[in-house]
């Protein structure tokens, strides 16, 4: 396109002469060095205006005193917008003439005034034309500019695959306004797919070979690698847009100028663009181009991270509900034949089927307190599942945190006898009510003191205690503060204070785990489940509170739960 | 002697509480699935019956509806025995006339503690 300004320097300067009158032709032709200008005398109106329309000439003198003159400047005028216009007048100048006229040269003038004249014109004809093409140039980059512009933030505006090449191929169009544009692309949903967008219609031979190319292009890009897909004619499905199908694209299509570029970021392959155009391309085309096509594959790849995301998820949240539905199966399939096992046994114990030996109660008991564990380890697991499923119902009212240290105490004091231990409590008179479910809070409060008897030896002590605190006043310990967010109001405290073997610290982050006892053997000789602290976790935090422990190994455990005295429940 | 009738695929847990109730001086009729169950049930005209849920081809929970809305044995007593899962749980909300729930695995003693209460 710049070349056109330098044609214009090299070529040779045309000069028209309109003039009856002979000796002025013969004068303008000995002045004008016949290397430099191209000298054309005319006289015939037709004549002038075919020459003039066809062959723009750059300069045209006009002798003044020609026929029809005024008819003559204005067709020339209306033809012709960029041409010098000089005049050659007598002494006097016509009034009417200066509108039309760029110069004038008198009859009597010096050779080296005439040509001075013309050249000063010729020169800022030149300057002018350059200015121009520099706007126009100017006009275009922006117009580009633009669509580049309007084309990125259409791409940060979407993460489907399918739209983000549609958008790409909008933004060429408007950039770069191609004849045919040939898209492989590997991001539709049966991929890959080779998107056609033309001007014209293309017939079926046509397609073949713009497939082939297709194939071929794509095959160069991936010598002496791996392909990420092996890709045939046979296999490429077609989607074909045509903006004027009433014409339609020859073979001549391959002569037309043409520019290629991959889809891809880093190790990331998309599909590849080939673009062709019947006016050649110029190199700011070609940046475009290049740029649209890099600037693609950005978004392109977010949304395939975006996708594998979702995926990913879909796959969690399936795996998620799979546990719970396993889990439920499992239990509800492993209570019936336990419900047999428990059946015989009562049977057997009874006595009704005959005398049972000393030895034999023995195991017989020792069959029964595993049944009773095994059934134990389901309704943990089930409870768990139900939790985690949100499927847990529970019954808010307002309760009393006393009525249930009390209702644990003397429902767990035989068995704390058995072992030598004592439970004593230390509650503070008149708490507010709480908004719980009381039976929930049993099971929290039972876990949590058959725990401390399991683990204290004989003739210990084990301490419930209550208090109303407010949030400001409650001290977690560093292990668990950056886990536990507790808004600001009254809370009732509960505490379960052993003197029993406590926890590791080490281990005491994992208190609240699934399936983490302390250390399996003893956990076996303790025997329980492993799953009572971490319902009681989601129990709790059902209510809207929290449960920490402090411990010291051999010296003892203190577990807190903490239940907001003010809040309004949702169901969980 | 009262007559119960006992509804539950699970042959051994049949067994068992066959076992005690006939201890207690009960007579007791079997039923392995649920269409044998509702048979007999119109049959025999029990004092009482021991419903599992969940059985193949028709469950516990329609057995009972299908005889509490039939005025001749809507007063039969049913004491319905469950696995407690996740979907009984949802069901057990709905009306199913059943008159006592008991959850597997449950202790014998009691069963026929509540059977004794209801046939007093």
């Amino acid at each position: 396109m710049n070349t056109n300004k330098f044609d214009k320097i090299l070529d040779m300067i045309k000069i028209l002469v309109i003039s009856e009158r002979k000796e002025k032709c013969d004068y303008f032709s000995t002045i004008f060095n016949k290397n430099t200008y191209e000298l054309t005398c005319l006289s015939d109106e037709n004549l002038i205006y075919d020459m003039v329309s066809a062959d723009n000439p750059d300069v045209i003198i006009i002798d003044s005193q020609i026929n029809s003159l005024k008819n003559l400047n204005k067709k020339i005028k209306n033809i012709c917008n960029n041409t010098i216009i000089i005049f050659l007048v007598a002494s006097k100048i016509d009034k009417e003439l200066i509108k039309y006229a760029n110069a004038f040269l008198t009859d009597d003038m010096s050779d080296d005034f005439v040509m001075s004249t013309i050249n000063v014109n010729l020169r800022m004809k030149n300057s002018l034309e350059m200015l121009s093409n520099s706007n126009k140039d100017l006009a275009d980059s922006l117009y580009r500019l633009n669509a580049l512009y309007s084309t990125s933030s259409q791409f940060s505006g979407t993460l489907d695959k399918a739209k983000l090449i549609q958008y790409m191929l909008e933004g060429m169009d408007r950039a770069l306004s191609f004849s045919l544009t040939c898209t492989l692309s590997f991001c539709s949903e049966q991929e890959p797919v080779l998107i056609l967008n033309s001007l014209y219609e293309l017939s079926d031979e046509l397609i073949e070979a713009l497939k082939l190319r297709t194939v071929l292009n794509y095959n160069s890009l991936f010598e002496g690698k791996t392909a990420p897909a092996e890709i045939s004619t046979d296999s490429l499905k077609i989607i074909k847009y045509i903006k004027y199908p009433a014409s339609r694209f020859t073979f001549s299509l391959f002569r037309f100028d043409n520019m290629f570029a991959p889809i891809s970021l880093g190790e990331n392959f998309f599909g590849c663009v080939e673009i062709f155009k019947e006016a050649s391309f110029t190199p700011d085309d070609a940046t475009c181009f290049q740029t649209i096509a890099q600037q693609v594959s950005l978004p392109l790849k977010s949304a395939t991270l975006y996708q594998e995301i979702i995926e990913a998820n879909a796959k969690l949240a399936k795996l998620e509900r799979l546990k719970s539905e396993f889990i439920s199966i499992v239990s509800h399939e492993l209570r019936t034949p336990l419900t047999s096992i428990k059946n015989s046994l009562d049977i057997l114990m009874s006595g009704r089927c005959g005398e049972i030996t000393e030895s034999a109660e023995k195991f017989l008991s020792m069959a029964m307190r595993n049944v009773q564990r095994l059934s134990g380890i389901i309704n943990d697991l089930l409870d768990l599942s139900k939790i985690e499923a949100g499927k847990m119902d529970f019954n808010f009212a307002p309760t009393n945190i006393n009525t249930v240290i009390d209702y644990v105490k003397s429902a767990l004091s035989e068995v704390a006898k058995s072992k030598g231990l004592t439970i004593i409590t230390d509650q503070q008179t008149s708490l507010p009510d709480i908004t719980a479910d009381a039976q929930r809070l049993e099971q929290v409060l039972t876990n949590l003191v058959s725990n401390a008897i399991k683990f204290t030896p004989e003739n210990k002590t084990i301490t419930i205690s209550s208090k109303l605190v407010n949030s400001k006043n409650i001290h977690i310990n560093d292990y668990f503060k950056d886990s536990i967010k507790l808004s600001e109001g009254d809370y009732v405290l509960v505490c379960v204070k052993d003197e029993g073997i406590g926890i590791a610290e080490k281990d005491l982050l994992h208190a609240f785990d699934k399936f983490a006892q302390i250390e399996n053997s003893l956990s076996r000789k303790a025997g329980g489940t492993g799953l009572g602290l971490p319902i009681a976790k989601q129990l709790l935090e059902a209510h809207h509170g929290a449960i920490w422990c402090d411990s010291e190994l051999n010296k003892g455990s203190e577990f807190y739960f903490a239940i907001p005295v003010e809040n309004v429940l949702s169901p969980v | 002697m009262k007559k119960i009738l006992i509804v539950d695929d699970e042959q051994d847990i049949v067994e068992s509480l066959k076992f005690v109730l006939e201890a207690a001086d009960f007579t007791c009729y079997c039923a392995y699935n649920g269409e044998d169950g509702l048979r007999l049930a119109k049959e025999i005209i029990p004092d009482l019956i021991i419903l599992d849920v969940m059985m193949p081809k028709i469950n516990g929970y329609k057995i009972s509806r299908l005889l509490k809305y039939d005025a001749k044995y809507k007063n039969i007593p049913i004491l319905m025995v469950t696995a407690r899962s996740q979907e009984e749980d949802k069901l057990i909300g709905e009306e199913t006339g059943a008159d006592e729930y008991i959850t597997k695995p449950f202790e014998l003693n009691e069963v026929v503690k509540k059977v004794e209460q209801y046939l007093k």
